[in-house]
């Protein structure tokens, strides 16, 4: 394939890169517009939540010394003018502090990085599980299309996917826990007599496997479509005019050109990943981001609800700038020209 | 395909023929390798539990359903936060488990001088600090004014150190407080005692965001260990300390954000009490072997509260209430219509009891109630008042008086259940009296704001009591109503805007008596003046569940002795006391099941990898020569 470089016709071939350097400085480009916009409106977000942020804080809650609560909100910031506030947050969240909570009593920083990973753990393990069992599904299930297997399994995937997380969390814990088979909360049990790694992933069988059930669906679903919009291409005859097994067919020729939806499913969720699962985090007391943003909103703990939504919309947006940037190399039909 | 020789091309390229499921398994692999080398800190900085040495620990572990927000004594507000500063620290005095007395702790005794104005406490000798140190006067003073001085601490400890003026050691072991007005809270200082060899280097700054989760140094009778947040917090037992050795070597709470996951961690095992259970969770516990439900007797009550003429404290009207509420007459009639038996058996199912006093029973020295001059559910007499007061019926059924409808809003919290069932019923009795209520269900946060605004007729809250009545009863005084700052209306303690300059007059009276009898008198006749006014409707006092595993532990120490609390008292009681049931602390078959178990499933899920990966890598071969 050799073109005449620089031609001004819309249909002139250029040798093509997969990726041309202003197509990425593009993408960047607006990945950071976008977190800038975010870090302006998650300003004015939670300033609308009502409540009382010093009532809810203080000590003794309700029976607040009124005293001590106005000497509270002069610290944190509450009698500030939005003008005034708005810059000293600016200020503070490009200086890379995102202030102190008032439901923690600590750095917003150090709060979010202690539940991060747990997240990370349990909703990318579950993402991952959910993502291969869910392809592979759906591509069985497309190709047979209305065989058994597809019947019963769209049906299953369909109902989980319409069930309640925590509905179906809870169902299992109680169930499989009355054996002693998988512990009812945490991340870790104190009393332990297993090595640490060990008892983590213990203690993640339960709830990864309640948000792999619920996830696979959608990748079983959206494999299976595509699988069937693949069937009956015609690279896929020449394929089996040649011979082929029809396995074979399927897995060297159609799964990977139906394979692209998903991967861009599976980088959306990805950026997903850091806000973890409310319902499943507090169902197993789950140490995570989901469960913390459930609490913060209580009060509401303003700085703290800042920082998870700055972290959330940086994952979903830095996961999107991968997907964007990955997307050419891996389907030449979105390459820039 | 292609046919030229492909340079070897990561996975992601366009090789696109080249076995996808290959591409997959790798991509998946690097997926959880990733997530695995990212999760491993979060994995790795939990100590590696070291085998058996564990299994000789008696361990007690307690279920909580809030985590704890700091264990750092100047900045938690939450109940188990408190409760770590008791374990860890030591307080001059602690309540008694029978009734709530103040009784002597780190102070052996205590003398005050004849105008009520100068306490002298004589400490313990001998007690040290975790590391060592002795733990002396200097320490106390230190403690005290500090709370006096930082801001960080004062907005804590306030209401304790705000009346004294001058604190100093006069020798190792004797400290003299002076106080600007004579006050019975001298004996309740719940301001734990830190000590300054640490406590100084942190500095003002620092005060607000320290997190004292590492290396404690304190006196109490259980010491942190360890700490992960949102997870568990375990605590060993401080073997010297003065009120005896626990005899456990070990005290968890781990924190549940589920009731249900609670009950059954309780169930299997993996937990030894719950603290706090919903009613109807409890219940399906007590048949359980094992098992005790205590139904123990708590600190709150529940009220129906009027706007009783919002205004500041200058006296300023503010909000919008109806003022049919400041007629007592209305009031009285509605107290009528509340069937409070009503209220015991279908909201609480029974695991409360009809209100009186503000002080709750649990407190029996303090508690009024009217007896028999107790006003009884009479829709006919609430009727028949309100006939009297003159508010006549109109044509739809309601009320009117002076061309005013008896038309109320009432307010109740989306976060209870039980609030939410108690201002139905309320509005279905008012129904029947020609009143008609229309109920706004809210957080208690913008309620707080609503209340303090005067913006509203009716309302249904709580309170929960301290041992000292003195807050409680200062609710009620004109002092706390709303206050006026830079043209903003801000709340109170008040929530009714009571006002009256009899109760107000009982009220400081009450403050000064350093006799718990003659005291207690006071009291009482504040609460019976709080129930002849109607100033609140009250509803009832509840209990708490809580559960525990019988067949293990025993010992427990509840406060007060009648009915009372097993955890999250005011003091150590049960946490000191409590014993393993077998003598033999070491075949203690706690934990998640037994480790032999867990070890045989994950053995079999390995397996059955392994097995599966096996028949797949096989089936690949067998199909290695269908290539093209």
């Amino acid at each position: 394939m050799t073109g005449s470089a620089g031609g001004a016709g819309a249909v002139t071939r250029r040798p093509r890169h997969a990726l041309s350097a202003a197509y990425v400085l593009r993408k960047c480009l607006s990945a950071v517009l976008m977190l800038v916009f975010v870090v302006v409106v998650n300003f004015f977000l939670f300033r609308v939540l009502p409540g009382d942020p010093a009532k809810a804080f203080a000590p003794r809650g309700r029976n607040a010394d009124p005293e001590a609560l106005r000497e509270l909100r002069e610290r944190l910031g509450l009698n500030d003018s939005w003008d005034v506030a708005f810059v000293k947050y600016v200020k503070s969240v490009f200086s890379g502090d995102l202030g102190v909570s008032f439901s923690q009593h600590a750095e917003v920083t150090d709060v979010i990085m202690e539940r991060f990973w747990p997240t990370v753990l349990l909703s990318g393990t579950a993402l991952v599980i959910a993502a291969v069992l869910g392809v592979w599904l759906g591509a069985r299930a497309g190709w047979r299309q209305g065989s058994r297997f597809d019947r019963l399994g769209s049906s299953a995937a369909v109902t989980f996917y319409s069930m309640p997380e925590w509905l179906l969390g809870l169902v299992l814990l109680v169930f499989l826990n009355r054996y002693g088979i998988f512990p009812a909360r945490g991340m870790n049990d104190p009393r332990s007599t297993l090595p640490a790694w060990l008892d983590v992933l213990w203690h993640m069988v339960l709830p990864v496997t309640v948000l792999a059930i619920v996830y696979v669906a959608e990748y079983s679903l959206i494999m299976r479509s595509s699988i069937l919009d693949e069937r009956r291409a015609d690279y896929l005859t020449t394929a089996r005019a040649k011979g082929l097994r029809d396995d074979l067919v399927l897995r060297r020729h159609a799964l990977p050109n139906a394979l692209l939806p998903s991967m861009t499913l599976f980088f959306l969720s990805m950026g997903f990943v850091v806000a973890g699962a409310i319902t499943v985090e507090t169902v197993f007391s789950w140490p995570g981001l989901g469960r913390l943003t459930y609490d913060a909103l209580r009060g509401p703990d303003i700085p703290l609800l800042q920082g998870l939504f700055l972290v959330f919309s940086a994952g979903v947006i830095v996961m999107n700038l991968i997907a964007d940037l990955l997307m050419p190399l891996l389907d030449p039909r979105v390459r820039a020209a | 395909m292609s046919s030229t020789p492909p340079a070897p091309k990561s996975w992601l390229t366009n090789q696109s023929a080249r076995r996808p499921w290959a591409r997959l398994a790798v991509a998946a692999t690097a997926a959880l390798a990733l997530l695995g080398v990212a999760a491993a800190p979060a994995v790795a900085d939990g100590t590696p539990a070291p085998a058996a040495s564990e299994r000789s620990k008696t361990s007690f572990v307690i279920g909580v359903k809030q985590d704890i927000d700091s264990l750092n004594p100047y900045v938690g507000v939450v109940a188990g936060a408190f409760e770590t500063y008791q374990l860890m620290y030591d307080y001059l005095t602690t309540s008694a488990a029978k009734d709530f007395a103040p009784e002597p702790w780190l102070a052996e005794k205590w003398e005050t001088s004849a105008d009520g104005k100068a306490w002298t406490f004589h400490l313990r000798k001998g007690v040290k600090w975790s590391d060592g140190a002795d733990l002396t006067a200097k320490d106390v003073v230190y403690t005290f004014q500090r709370a006096k001085d930082d801001e960080t601490a004062n907005g804590q400890y306030s209401s304790y150190v705000d009346n004294i003026t001058k604190i100093t050691a006069t020798d190792d072991h004797t400290v003299v407080m002076e106080v600007e007005k004579p006050s019975p809270i001298m004996l309740r200082l719940a301001v734990p005692i830190l000590p300054e060899h640490v406590w100084s280097k942190v500095s003002a700054k620092d005060a607000a965001t320290f997190a004292n989760d590492k290396d404690v140094v304190g006196s109490g009778p259980f010491q942190l260990a360890e700490a992960k947040k949102g997870q568990f917090y375990r605590f060993t037992a401080n073997k010297q300390h003065f009120g005896g050795a626990p005899n456990i070597d070990e005290l968890i709470f781990t924190v549940f954000a589920d009731d249900t996951a609670l009950a059954q961690a309780l169930r299997q095992g993996e937990i030894d009490m719950a603290q706090d259970l919903p009613a109807a969770i409890a219940e399906t516990l007590v048949k359980e072997p094992g098992i005790t439900v205590n139904d123990a007797k708590y600190y709150g009550f529940n009220e129906i509260g009027y706007n009783l003429g919002a205004a500041t404290t200058d006296g300023k009207a503010i909000g919008d209430g109806h003022p049919a509420l400041k007629d007592k007459q209305v009031r009285l009639a509605i107290d009528h219509a509340i069937d409070r038996k009503t209220l015991v058996t279908k909201v609480l199912n029974g695991h409360g009891g009809p209100a009186t006093g503000v002080i709750p029973p649990i407190y029996a020295d303090l508690h009024w109630n009217p007896g028999s001059a107790e006003r009884a559910f009479d829709l006919a007499k609430a009727n028949s008042i309100l006939d009297a007061a003159g508010y006549s019926k109109g044509a739809d059924g309601i009320r009117a008086k002076d061309g005013k409808a008896l038309k109320f809003r009432l307010f109740g919290r989306d976060s209870s259940e039980y609030s939410k069932q108690t201002a139905e019923y309320v509005r279905s009795w008012l129904k029947e009296i020609g009143i008609e209520a229309t109920v706004s269900i809210m957080s208690e946060d913008n309620l707080t704001v609503v209340l303090g605004k005067g913006e509203f007729d009716l309302f249904e809250w709580g309170w929960v009591v301290e041992p000292d009545p003195d807050f409680q009863l200062s609710v009620m005084t004109c002092e706390q109503r709303s206050y006026e700052e830079d043209g903003e209306i801000a709340a109170g303690w008040s929530d009714s805007f009571y006002c009256s300059e009899a109760f107000d007059k009982l009220y400081a009276e009450q403050q000064t008596m350093i006799d718990p009898a003659k005291r207690a008198e006071k009291v009482k006749e504040a609460q019976r003046l709080l129930y002849e006014d109607v100033a609140y409707s009250m509803t009832y006092y509840y209990n708490q569940s809580e559960a525990y595993r019988s067949d293990r532990f025993t010992g427990f120490v509840p406060q007060p002795s009648e009915g009372g609390i097993l955890a999250f008292q005011y003091g150590t009681h049960s946490y000191r006391n409590l014993k393993p049931v077998t003598a033999q602390a070491g075949d203690a078959d706690s934990g998640s099941g037994s480790g032999g178990v867990v070890l045989w499933v994950v053995g079999g899920v390995v397996l059955v990898l392994l097995i599966g990966g096996a028949v797949v890598v096989l089936k690949r071969r067998s199909n290695a020569d269908d290539r093209e």
